[in-house]
């Protein structure tokens, strides 16, 4: 069985006053296998985020399903919804959302404490995660005294504390220069090296190029999808960037 | 540009921040109405043509005075907020390409609208409302209600030209304010990463010290003489102390909360804390100074009721009997034809004489040191050591209680009314008396020697000489051959029973029988003086009344307009919460716990303030002759009830602002 399986998705934004209804998802299905490392790639507008929300349980879609690990998450009611969100997802934001009151250790703790786990068990699962991610030194700093880098990765300690069934990445690193951007990847890689499913949207080739899977969405579709398989990180590279310019040019489409 | 699209932008400008603007007019709008009222009352015929309307001016003078600087203060902190949230939408306005004068223009038709419609509103409320507010301070002074209705064109002229002064410096800062503002800086705001709190620990000492200080001070300074000087020292220190205490021993008592692991890291306390910490930074001063208000309301509030509510008591305790006569220097003779003329007045006037008492008797203030008695001529002020010595002769001990005193030359009898003489003689500067003994009070004598003119020195005694001569020596000893400025006193007080125009009409014509025997002296009434208290006290209560009400307004405005500006910053970070997995019912009740402990806190701390000044107050109630402190504490509790009540009002709809905010 697949961890997310995406049905049918269909998303229409009505806007209250206005008379024509915006079509941001016209019909997405894909689904994603444990340990699977994917990237989504697609232009402005071409409906990236809302799959994200919707994924994320952020925003329901118009018609269409969503299983996480078998369960429906639009059958989830209201009241656990966040705490299903705090339990089985982690969230790596473009702007990194962290909290300028906390330090960075209260950031990643954040979660935890939200669902009420002692201090003894989020302290120790912190250790693991903070060794792998270099960043064991700085978790008494606070955001404003931290790079960007820094703060990213403090986020996706965040992301994972929670033990989540898989990570959704958006955009992260739209907000880093190319070391912290390299630097960034390169631990997704070795998260997911370690089991961690993770899917990513992104409109950075290189980015993607460190996923296993790239799907394209264009127009509420998605429009193609390309496996690394046994590809070198470089030819993938190339490969995707050839078909980000065939899906621009206008090319044939096989989803 | 057409005109009408300014006047079209500067309306839909104002419905748009309804949420800031609307408490901003209601609370214009009442200052306004209350600062008419004020003068009205201050202005109007009825009130300068009331008997001895003098006190009743000058108070509701300051009161008009207080008021208005308050409502100064007040809208100028109020606008100081509105135009920091509104600096981003001229931002826009002027990265769209309207001018600074353009906004300016906006601005300046805004500012009018709004000064129209307030001042506009608050007259017609202040008219409305100036009758009742006058038939509520005649009900307090006890006085007949007149009809008809006035509306003194200069306080309305008064009231126009000061809120018209308030609104355009007002205008005159928000111009200056966008004026010196770069657009990017316009539309950025204030979202700047700030670095965390020092805790200050030398500054959260002196809060606690400082504050310990007042508190010492007005619990243990006994002598309400004293209480006077230090009670002014005690607010100082525990001014400073709150605001150390605000600012730094907040932030010391948070970092040490967050220090308990087990504590901190639960849902609210962990964001209610961390934010505190941030928000203690900007905010520390604005609560303290909360506190300050709020504990001065309820002082003022509950003293001026407590005064007005313990009037009688006053009366009662000041005035022993209904009427007093009292006659200066007067010999056996006089007093004698004193006793008669009482008698004969009182019959003409168809009224007996019950209870009557009466002393001959001549009082000193020394400054007691063991047994040795001082002159005060030369002593500071400083109440510590001061005795009150009341004088009468063995013959005037005899006439009174009946009993003999055998007493020669050079001896004393003595009753202690309160304090101790230690040993067995009495020194005064120099000229002593040996102590025969001490004797209890009988009747007369208690009443004159605990009456309670001089109930707050600590050492009174009662002295029985031999004769007039030695105790002329006496004096003159105690003076150091100074002159002597009074004589012996004789007070003669009884009760009639009778109504209270029968009691004033006895009194004037006692008065003029004194007159007619040309005794010099003068005549005093329970209902003579219950007059003249209530003038005072009234318009005192009266005063209370209102500028506690106002001062309620300013306070829950300040706290409301706090909490509003803290849900726009914290809009964020509940934002980046809920994404994390923060339900919408647990940010209710984080929020909730949140806006409770900034609300409160000042609260708390202005009731433990009060709390410690209770027994200060009490005894400074004692020189207004206030000395019911069950009455007292009565009022007290009943005012921090009523103003809780506003309090908790107004913390149930700022919480649902805020919260709507942030959600």
């Amino acid at each position: 069985m697949a961890l997310l399986d995406v049905r049918n998705l269909k998303k229409v934004y009505t806007t209250r006053f206005g008379k024509l209804p915006v079509q941001a998802l016209s019909n997405v299905s894909f689904t994603i296998e444990e340990g699977e490392f994917v990237a989504i790639m697609g232009e402005s507008g071409s409906g990236k985020t809302t799959l994200l929300n919707i994924l994320a349980a952020l925003d329901q879609p118009t018609s269409g399903e969503v299983l996480l690990a078998g369960r429906s998450l639009t059958s989830i009611p209201e009241k656990e919804i966040s705490a299903f969100r705090r339990d089985r997802l982690g969230f790596v934001f473009q702007d990194f959302n962290l909290l300028d009151t906390f330090s960075l250790r209260d950031n990643i703790f954040l979660p935890l404490v939200l669902a009420g786990k002692s201090y003894k068990e989020m302290s120790s699962r912190l250790v693991p995660i903070a060794r792998t991610l270099g960043i064991s030194d700085i978790l008494d700093k606070f955001p404003y005294e931290v790079s960007g880098g820094q703060k990213q990765r403090a986020a996706v300690a965040r992301a994972l504390i929670t033990h989540p069934r898989i990570i959704l990445a958006d955009e992260p690193t739209g907000a880093l220069d190319s070391r912290s951007s390299d630097e960034l990847l390169n631990l997704f890689g070795e998260i997911n090296r370690q089991g961690q499913t993770i899917l990513m949207v992104t409109h950075s080739t290189k980015a993607a190029s460190h996923a296993n899977r790239v799907m394209f969405i264009k127009d509420g579709e998605v429009f193609h999808q390309i496996y690394k398989a046994s590809k070198s990180q470089h030819e993938f590279y190339q490969n995707i960037s050839d078909t980000l310019t065939v899906i621009a040019t206008g090319g044939v489409r096989h989803a | 540009m057409r005109r009408g699209f300014y006047t079209k932008l500067a309306i839909t400008n104002i419905r748009k921040n309804g949420k800031t603007y609307f408490p901003y007019i209601l609370a214009s709008s009442a200052t306004v109405m209350m600062f008419y009222d004020m003068l009205y009352l201050l202005m109007s015929d009825e009130v300068n043509r009331m008997h001895d309307s003098s006190t009743l001016v000058s108070v509701l003078g300051l009161g008009g005075i207080v008021t208005g600087i308050f409502a100064f203060i007040l809208l100028l902190y109020i606008n100081s907020f509105l135009i920091k949230r509104r600096k981003k939408e001229f931002g826009l306005f002027n990265i769209l390409g309207m001018e600074k004068k353009h906004i300016a223009r906006i601005m300046l038709l805004e500012t009018v609208m709004i000064g129209l419609l307030c001042t506009g509103l608050g007259l017609i409320a202040g008219v409305l409302f100036s009758k009742l507010a006058l038939l509520l301070l005649l009900k307090i002074l006890s006085l007949n209600a007149s009809f008809g209705f006035e509306i003194p064109l200069r306080a309305a002229a008064i009231t126009v030209v000061l809120f018209g002064a308030i609104f355009l410096i007002n205008l005159v800062y928000n111009i200056f304010q966008v004026h010196v503002s770069k657009p990017i800086e316009l539309l950025k705001g204030s979202n700047v990463g700030e670095k965390e709190p020092q805790t200050k620990w030398l500054m959260t000492l002196i809060g606690v010290a400082s504050l310990g200080g007042g508190y010492y001070i007005a619990i243990t300074t006994e002598s309400p003489l004293a209480v006077i000087g230090l009670f002014f020292v005690a607010v100082i220190l525990v001014i400073i102390g709150t605001y150390c205490l605000f600012t730094a021993g907040s932030i010391a008592i948070l970092k040490t909360l967050r220090r308990n692991k087990r504590f901190y890291y639960r849902t609210n306390p962990f964001i209610a804390v961390s934010g505190m910490i941030y928000r203690m930074k900007q905010n520390a001063a604005g609560l303290a100074s909360i506190c300050i208000l709020s504990t001065m309301v309820i002082v003022m509030v509950s003293s001026t009721v407590s005064l007005y509510a313990g009037l009688e008591d006053a009366v009662r305790s000041n005035y022993i009997r209904e009427i007093s006569v009292f006659v200066d220097s007067p010999t056996y003779d006089e007093i004698k034809k004193v006793d008669d003329a009482i008698a004969e007045t009182a019959e003409k006037a168809g009224l007996s004489i019950h209870n009557p008492i009466s002393l001959r008797y001549v009082t000193e203030a020394a400054i007691q040191d063991g047994n040795a008695f001082a002159g005060i001529r030369n002593a500071g002020f400083s109440s510590a050591g001061i005795a009150m010595l009341m004088f009468i002769t063995a013959e005037e001990y005899h006439r009174i209680e009946g009993v003999r005193a055998e007493l020669s030359e050079g001896e004393a009898l003595v009753h202690v009314v309160k304090g101790d003489i230690p040993g067995d003689t009495l020194d005064f500067g120099g000229y002593s008396l040996n102590i025969r003994g001490q004797v209890d009070a009988l009747e007369t004598l208690r009443e004159f020697a605990y009456h309670n003119n001089n109930r707050m020195l600590k050492q009174r005694y009662v002295v029985i000489t031999a004769d007039e001569q030695d105790l002329l020596r006496v004096r003159q000893a105690l003076h150091e051959g100074g002159e002597l400025h009074s004589d012996f006193y004789y007070n003669y007080l009884f009760d009639t029973k009778a109504d209270r125009n029968a009691q004033l009409n006895l009194a004037s014509a006692l008065d003029s029988r004194l007159d007619e025997l040309s005794i010099p002296g003068y005549v005093d009434g329970r209902e003579e003086a219950k007059q003249s208290f209530i003038s005072v006290y009234g318009v005192l209560f009266f005063l209370g009344l209102f500028l506690g009400a106002l001062f309620i307004l300013g306070t829950v405005l300040i706290i409301y307009y706090k909490q509003i500006s803290e849900g726009y910053d914290d809009k964020e970070r509940f934002a980046i919460m809920s994404k994390v997995g923060l339900s919408h019912g647990e940010i209710k009740r984080t929020i909730r716990f949140q806006v409770l402990s900034v609300f409160y806190l000042p609260l708390i701390m202005a009731v433990i303030h009060i709390a410690a000044a209770f027994p200060a107050i009490s005894r400074l109630l004692a020189l207004f002759n206030m000395t019911n402190i069950p009455l007292y504490a009565l009022c007290t509790a009943l005012t921090i009830l009523v103003f809780a009540v506003c309090y908790a009002m107004i913390y149930g709809l700022t919480a649902r602002t805020y919260y709507r905010i942030v959600r």
